[in-house]
């Protein structure tokens, strides 16, 4: 209720992780504001070619120019879309699989339905994330829709375990229990009291597997194996530039930079909140 | 003529830091002595810090952000406050043993008791290896824990709750104590695991003179056990007495208490309820902390003031501006 | 007459491939009106006992009858209209409401699935109900981490009567929350008593059984091992058991200081 966060704004005591959380969230929307703003509204384009190759830093080029005479500022934020938008996907459709899939299997009844699907959880998220993307990509091929998919093949394991475990959890908590004495139908308490109380551990989790996905699509186009050229992506950006560090280092170094930012500001948040009270 | 105090707590301020520049006080004022072999009570509600005056006595307040702001912390004569945490360690398990609540706190999980045990009683280091096994089946029998060889091999998890209170019992009389501070020690046990566990704290003070401070907010248990009962309000001591004087307590809030006992009323009968709650810690009214909440208020109580304890006799002292008015 | 009525009921379960007995072959009535206590200490089997009157736990054998007829019906207990007719309120009062929900919509969704009313017209009767409970209509906005553990309970207690019930089981419900929420509790249950309901209390707090029940059952290692009217069990008890259970209460044995 609205009267409630008011009221809570002004008696304000710190929480703690407050701090944290503020400075992630305004650091997060300051780069996103960015990757909007510049690429479409800015001078240049991504991928014209505006100037003389390894240009220094500038007024006019505030990042430089890359050694194909593209400004770098405009590619660095224009890879946030790409880089962002494909670890959304990346997070969003395995947080979506993975968590129907863990609460079915934590409500689950049926031995042989729990093991099997237990184990073929179990053996995906044994192995590493990278790992397990690098040795698909050889069977979908390269590029980011590949990644995409695979991601959404490997990575909802991961939060089908959270999901399962806390599903088990709530499932025997006493506001289940009173649920099946007042006699709601089962669905409906599925639905309004048990996927609400185990989501929200798995969009906890989601948040910080949004940093690592950012690392493992950056990664996967580093490695050739993701984004291409001419695609404006920070992976791709900073393996491009690899070999010029010595002439011209920012090439390499402001994609780094936007990619640290990120993946900063993102870790703020997520440790601010679980510096929080955690509810149950 | 008068002994000297094992501890005296006079006027005691604890506060805890919540941001850099914000403090709260979560004890206002804590006025009372324990002698040597008595057992005191302490009782009150939750916010009425009695948990932080037990924190204060073994040290752990700095772990939480507390301090000691101001007033007397004695023990034997010696102030406790501001010492190191070195000199606690002299002290804490030596001089003053710990029995926490029982379902917060118990025997480490991935210990055996006898490891545990070992442990406490080698807390003197002076004490001879050889005689450890035999030290500790004697704590074992203290705390009347059947077949302790058997349970010197156990791990926690093979014990009742009540056994594991007992294991800690054991392990905070190790050293000889000269005082125990027992936080809600029966807390969440069974009633007949209770009556155990206090004729056990009974024993321990007839046999070894051993001083306890019994934490509780059950009124009958301490009323049962204890020489002495201190009751705690919003941080300040209100009333100091004689646990046989009960009856004639010269405090509302401990008056309400003892008539808010459910074992005192009739079935089904109307029962007698303290007036709202507890002032929270940071929204203390000036003035009498109690005067929200006291049928006997009158406008004195809410002017702002620090209320001193009254002595009514050399053991009995209130905290009430009308305290010669009450029970007449 | 006997609104709830047990026959040799047994719950074994199976743990480690060892057969624990927690309910050996009981025998219970409740009379309509009255209100039953079940006293015993932890692993006496009593909330086991609870959760079989309420439908929550299946007999491994014996029959349970409401007003004579078997609440069992398959694998399912109180089918159909049946359901509302028996509530229970459980101990520990957070658990016992969905922390993500304000307690207006957690009593109203009660409301609306057990009275014929409209949605809008749940959420004032749950309000209301909540009233009556002693729970504001600010509060009412609230979710469970923002409420006393009092008031938990009593929002608890208003979502069970929502399905407006006749038997009330209450399994612990003042043992989780303190002095002065407790006397407000039980004074609600006082009330309820009042209008009718006839109520199941278990709980180990001796003081609570005496001040509620007509009756009490002595419960220890899943069996009865005594019963009677309260003022009989408490003043005169027979059994080895209850006399250790009676003279562990604080003040009554002369375990004083010596």
């Amino acid at each position: 209720m609205k009267e409630g966060v008011m009221t809570r704004f002004r008696n304000w005591i710190p929480m703690p992780g407050s701090v944290g959380i503020f400075t992630g969230t305004i650091m997060f929307i300051s780069l996103v504001l960015a990757g909007l703003i510049i690429p479409n509204f800015g001078p240049f384009k991504a991928n014209d070619f505006v100037g003389e190759p390894f240009a220094s830093m500038s007024a006019k080029h505030p990042f430089g120019l890359d050694q194909l005479g593209r400004d770098v500022m405009t590619r660095t934020f224009a890879g946030v879309p790409i880089d962002l938008g494909v670890a959304f996907l990346g997070v969003s459709i395995p947080f979506i699989i993975g968590t129907i899939v863990g609460i079915f299997l934590g409500l689950a009844k049926n031995r042989y339905f729990i093991n099997l699907v237990g184990s073929i959880i179990d053996g995906v998220n044994a192995f590493p994330l990278l790992v397990l993307a690098i040795a698909m990509i050889s069977f979908f091929g390269t590029g980011l829709q590949s990644v995409i998919i695979i991601l959404s093949i490997t990575n909802w394991a991961r939060y089908a375990r959270i999901a399962r475990t806390r599903a088990i959890v709530v499932s025997q908590q006493n506001y289940i229990e009173a649920a099946k004495t007042l006699g709601y139908p089962r669905w409906r308490t599925i639905r309004k009291h048990i996927v609400p109380n185990v989501s929200s551990e798995t969009i906890a989790y989601a948040l910080s597997d949004f940093i690592l996905v950012i690392m493992v699509v950056s990664g996967l186009s580093f490695l050739g194996l993701a984004a291409t050229p001419p695609l404006a992506e920070w992976g791709s950006m900073i393996a491009e530039g690899r070999s010029y560090l010595s002439q011209a280092w920012w090439i390499t170094i402001f994609p780094g930079a936007a990619l640290c930012w990120a993946a900063v500001s993102l870790s703020f948040i997520v440790e601010g909140l679980s510096r929080r009270d955690g509810g149950m | 003529m008068s002994t000297q105090q094992l501890v005296k707590i006079d006027s005691l301020k604890i506060d805890v830091r919540i941001t850099r520049s914000l403090r709260l006080a979560i004890v206002d004022t804590a006025s009372f002595d324990v002698s040597k072999g008595q057992i005191l009570g302490m009782i009150g509600e939750s916010g009425s810090g009695k948990t932080m005056l037990c924190r204060s006595l073994v040290g752990t307040l700095e772990r939480r952000g507390a301090y000691i702001a101001s007033g007397t912390l004695e023990f034997e004569g010696t102030s406790l406050i501001g010492i190191s945490q070195d000199q606690w360690r002299d002290i804490r398990g030596k001089k003053i043993g710990y029995i926490p609540q029982s379902a917060l706190a118990g025997p480490n999980p991935v210990m055996t008791i006898g490891a545990q045990l070992g442990e406490a009683i080698r807390q003197d280091r002076d004490f001879p290896k050889g005689k450890i096994r035999e030290r500790a089946l004697e704590l074992l029998d203290i705390v009347q824990i059947r077949r302790p060889e058997v349970v010197l091999k156990q791990y926690p998890n093979a014990l009742s709750g009540g056994m594991k209170q007992r294991v800690m019992i054991a392990c905070a009389i190790a050293q000889n104590p000269k005082l125990i501070v027992a936080d809600e020690p029966t807390t969440g046990l069974d009633v007949t695991v209770q009556a155990e566990i206090m004729k056990i704290l009974l024993d321990i003070r007839k046999n070894f003179h051993t001083s306890i401070i019994l934490v509780s907010h059950d009124l009958p248990l301490i009323n049962d056990i204890c020489d002495d009962i201190v009751v705690m309000h919003a941080g300040s001591t209100v009333e100091k007495l004689p646990s046989s004087e009960i009856t004639r307590s010269k405090h509302p809030y401990t008056r309400a208490l003892y008539n808010s006992r459910i074992d005192l009323v009739e079935p089904k009968g109307k029962l007698v309820t303290i007036n709202g709650q507890p002032p929270t810690v940071g929204k203390w009214p000036l003035g009498c902390k109690f005067s929200e909440r006291c049928d006997f208020v009158v406008e004195a109580c809410r002017t702002p003031q620090v209320i001193p304890l009254f002595e009514i006799s050399p053991n009995h002292s209130s905290a009430c501006l009308r305290y010669d008015e009450i029970g007449i | 007459m006997n609104i709830l009525e047990a026959k040799k009921v047994s719950v074994t379960f199976v743990s480690h491939g060892q057969k624990i007995k927690a309910v050996d072959q009981v025998d219970f009535i409740l009379p309509k009106g009255q209100t039953i206590g079940i006293v015993g200490e932890s692993g006496s089997g009593k909330s086991t006992f609870a959760r079989v009157l309420s439908g929550l736990q299946l007999p491994t054998s014996g029959i349970v009858t409401y007003n004579d007829e078997p609440i069992q019906k398959g694998k399912r207990t109180y089918a159909g209209a049946l359901r509302s007719e028996v509530q229970m309120v459980f101990q520990d009062p957070y658990g016992s409401l969905n922390p993500k929900m304000k307690i207006i919509d957690a009593v109203a969704e009660a409301v609306k699935q057990h009275q014929s009313v409209s949605k809008e017209g749940a959420r004032q009767v749950a309000l209301d109900l909540l009233q009556s409970m002693g729970i504001s209509n600010t509060d009412a906005f609230k979710q469970p981490r923002s409420l006393s553990g009092g008031q938990r309970q009593r929002a608890s207690v208003a979502r069970a009567l929502s399905a407006q019930p006749r038997v009330l089981i209450a399994d612990e419900p003042t043992s989780a929350i303190d002095q002065s929420a407790q006397a407000q509790l039980l004074g609600l249950f006082n009330d309820l008593i009042k209008t009718g309901l006839s109520i199941v209390l278990v709980s180990h707090d001796l003081g609570v059984i005496r001040y509620l029940s007509d009756y009490v059952y002595v419960m220890k290692d899943g069996i009865f091992v005594e019963s009677g009217k309260t003022a009989e069990i408490f003043d005169n008890p027979q059994q080895e058991y209850t006399k250790k259970l009676i003279s562990s209460i604080p003040g009554r044995a002369s375990s004083r200081k010596s």
